[in-house]
């Protein structure tokens, strides 16, 4: 841990209002949330919870919910599963097409989203893949990877690798060392990874936008669809809830590892 | 000699135009503590990483109690190495990470524990099973890494800088309870330092490494008594070093620098050679002025607790001299003082020997 710097009163100053800034909006939806009004309004008189009840009312959005909770888990799982044996080759290993490679992964991070999106369309137009969930999938993998990737390029450059020769030495075999040393020394990272990768994808909406059929409509394509229609608290309501679980998610990650140590890479 | 239990032969690594390791020839008895020392980069750590099949040799044989050990896997040669980092495995309690290379023998659960437990004692850990290493000092880290390589019993304790991390009072406490360690389990032992200190006091031989090479084997007594090159003698321990010429025929001669003559153990040289004089600081005595084979002025006084450090101005240049601390107040700085010594201290070498002459 670096000593901390004492900041002084303007520093303090500029950094209240960057929280506030990014704080004030959740803030004032989750607020919202909580109207008996039928209107977007913050409540000044009496709190209510219609409006989460009002979601349990349109099965629609429980089905996407669903959905995108499949489609993150399985995504998010799916660029862990591809993203670890990546990044021990790139930081591991000197091969020719190394350095392509590396920006090949992490490609999709510059490629906006909807361009992704109406590239994705076409081709499922061309190959008659529209409406598949694993497809959907796939394409969600692609955007996530480059977190997974990043996080665990970081927990490995932190690696102290005598740590694996040690192993390597007492008599281990390489995939034992992998497994009894580097992955739990690594783990950090990779939970981090999944767990970006995870909320990246639950919250994607651009690119789903145009990927997604009427059977795999994700929570965040349901919601812009909804709101397009029609502006009632209930999207207050909905936001409120997926604000509350990742702020849950976040809690449990770093009461497990410390949000630093997975986010930062510190050791 | 007696067939080395581990031997090396003509052992180099070689990257691109850079030998990092060249011709290492050493044969290690069985149960020897061996110190390669040498400054960094002189491939010390290299050839302390190929024994342990980290790095693979350019060329040469790598022999372990007659069976060639070159192209083994690390995980199959079983030898047992301390880090300099320690490399404890952060997750695991000390006994889980003195356990591992027994679980990797696939010996039974309960001749584990009691082999962890045995290993503890000797290191003098067996309070701290429990914890994890972010939980201990330096000193116990390395015990812990000790312990873990010991355990299970290797041919060969491969040691790399195995005390550069720990503080001074520290080291130096490490250094005996090493070598204790070492003389009670009786294995063969490969330590890498730049510690001279280090490396004389606690070796049975030491080989000194420069740019690749082997320079010196020796016991540590005669490799400070007679270092073999200027090099050496100046890396190991300190050493007063003058330019002089020699005086008179063959063994009758004397050394001779601006006029003064040195008195010394004389060698077969040539009238008017150039040559190299070297005397360790210890082996000159402060006498009376008058009383001593040259004059001075002291300079500088340092005090270093167990002995008097003093640099000497005299006619053939500026001259350490240490005095033990008997307890009585020595001479002072601006003092004129005398400068003895045993005609047999003072080495002369042809200044050709220095290596930067043809």
């Amino acid at each position: 841990m670096s000593p901390m710097q004492k900041n002084g009163p303007i520093a303090l100053l500029f950094h209240t209002l960057v929280v506030i800034f990014m704080l004030a909006p959740l803030v004032v939806i989750c607020l919202v949330a909580f109207t008996p009004e039928n209107t977007l309004s913050i409540p000044t008189t009496s709190f209510s919870l219609r409006w989460f009840q009002a979601i349990f009312v349109h099965p629609d959005f429980v089905d996407s919910f669903v959905n995108s909770l499949w489609l993150a888990t399985l995504a998010a799982s799916i660029s862990v599963a591809l993203a670890v044996p990546a990044a021990l080759a790139i930081d591991r290993y000197q091969f020719p097409g190394r350095d392509t490679l590396n920006a090949l992964f992490l490609s999709p991070l510059i490629i906006p989203h909807l361009v992704l999106g109406v590239a994705f369309l076409r081709l499922f137009a061309l190959i008659g893949a529209t409406g598949s969930f694993a497809w959907l999938v796939a394409t969600h993998v692609i955007v996530i990877t480059p977190y997974v990737l990043r996080l665990v390029m970081a927990a490995l450059s932190g690696l102290d690798r005598s740590a694996e020769q040690a192993a390597l030495t007492l008599g281990a075999s390489h995939w034992t060392v992998f497994r009894r040393v580097t992955a739990p020394m690594v783990l950090p990272g990779i939970t981090g990874g999944w767990l970006l990768a995870f909320i990246n994808s639950f919250d994607e909406l651009t690119m789903s936008i145009f990927v997604t059929s009427p059977q795999t409509v994700t929570l965040p394509v349901r919601m812009y669809m909804y709101a397009t229609e029609s502006i009632d608290p209930m999207m207050a309501a909905v936001s409120a809830l997926m604000i509350a679980l990742t702020a849950a998610a976040m809690l449990v990650l770093d009461r497990a590892f410390g949000l630093d140590k997975i986010l930062v890479g510190q050791k | 000699m007696v067939m080395g239990f581990l031997t090396l032969e003509s052992l180099s690594k070689i990257y691109g135009d850079l030998a990092a390791v060249r011709d290492v020839d050493l044969s290690v008895a069985k149960g020897e503590f061996v110190s390669l020392l040498g400054p960094s980069g002189c491939g010390k750590t290299t050839t302390l990483q190929m024994i342990a099949g980290l790095v693979e040799p350019s060329k040469g044989r790598i022999m372990l109690d007659g069976r060639d050990i070159t192209r083994l896997a690390p995980n199959k040669r079983g030898l047992g190495i301390v880090f300099q980092s320690y490399a404890l495995f952060p997750h695991m309690t000390v006994a889980e990470n003195v356990a591992f290379g027994l679980e990797m023998r696939n010996v039974p659960k309960s001749e584990r524990a009691e082999r962890v437990r045995t290993m503890l004692g000797l290191v003098h850990l067996g309070q701290l099973a429990e914890r994890y290493p972010r939980q201990l000092s330096g000193g116990q880290r390395q015990r812990v890494a000790i312990a873990r390589a010991l355990v299970i019993q290797p041919p060969v304790l491969l040691l790399d800088e195995p005390l550069s991390n720990l503080d001074a009072k520290l080291r130096e406490e490490m250094q005996f309870e090493l070598r204790r360690i070492q003389q009670r389990v009786g294995t063969t032992t490969i330590m890498v330092t730049h510690d001279q200190a280090e490396a004389l006091s606690i070796s049975d031989r030491v080989v000194v490494m420069e740019l690749g090479r082997m320079t010196q084997i020796d016991a540590p007594y005669r490799l400070y008594e007679n270092p073999a090159t200027p090099f050496i003698s100046s890396f190991v321990g300190k050493m007063n070093r003058l330019d002089g010429i020699w005086r008179g025929a063959g063994a009758s001669g004397h050394a001779e620098i601006a006029g003064v003559k040195l008195p010394s153990e004389a060698a077969d040289l040539a009238d008017g050679q150039a040559v190299a004089l070297s005397i360790r600081p210890e082996k000159l005595l402060l006498r009376q002025v008058g009383q001593g084979r040259l004059d001075g002025t002291i300079v500088n006084r340092f005090f270093l607790g167990s002995y008097w450090l003093f640099t000497v101005e005299t006619p053939v240049g500026v001259i350490s001299v240490s005095v033990p601390n008997d307890g009585e107040e020595p001479a002072s700085e601006g003092a004129k003082v005398a400068l003895d010594w045993q005609p047999a201290s003072l080495r002369v070498e042809p200044a050709s020997a220095r290596g930067d002459a043809a």
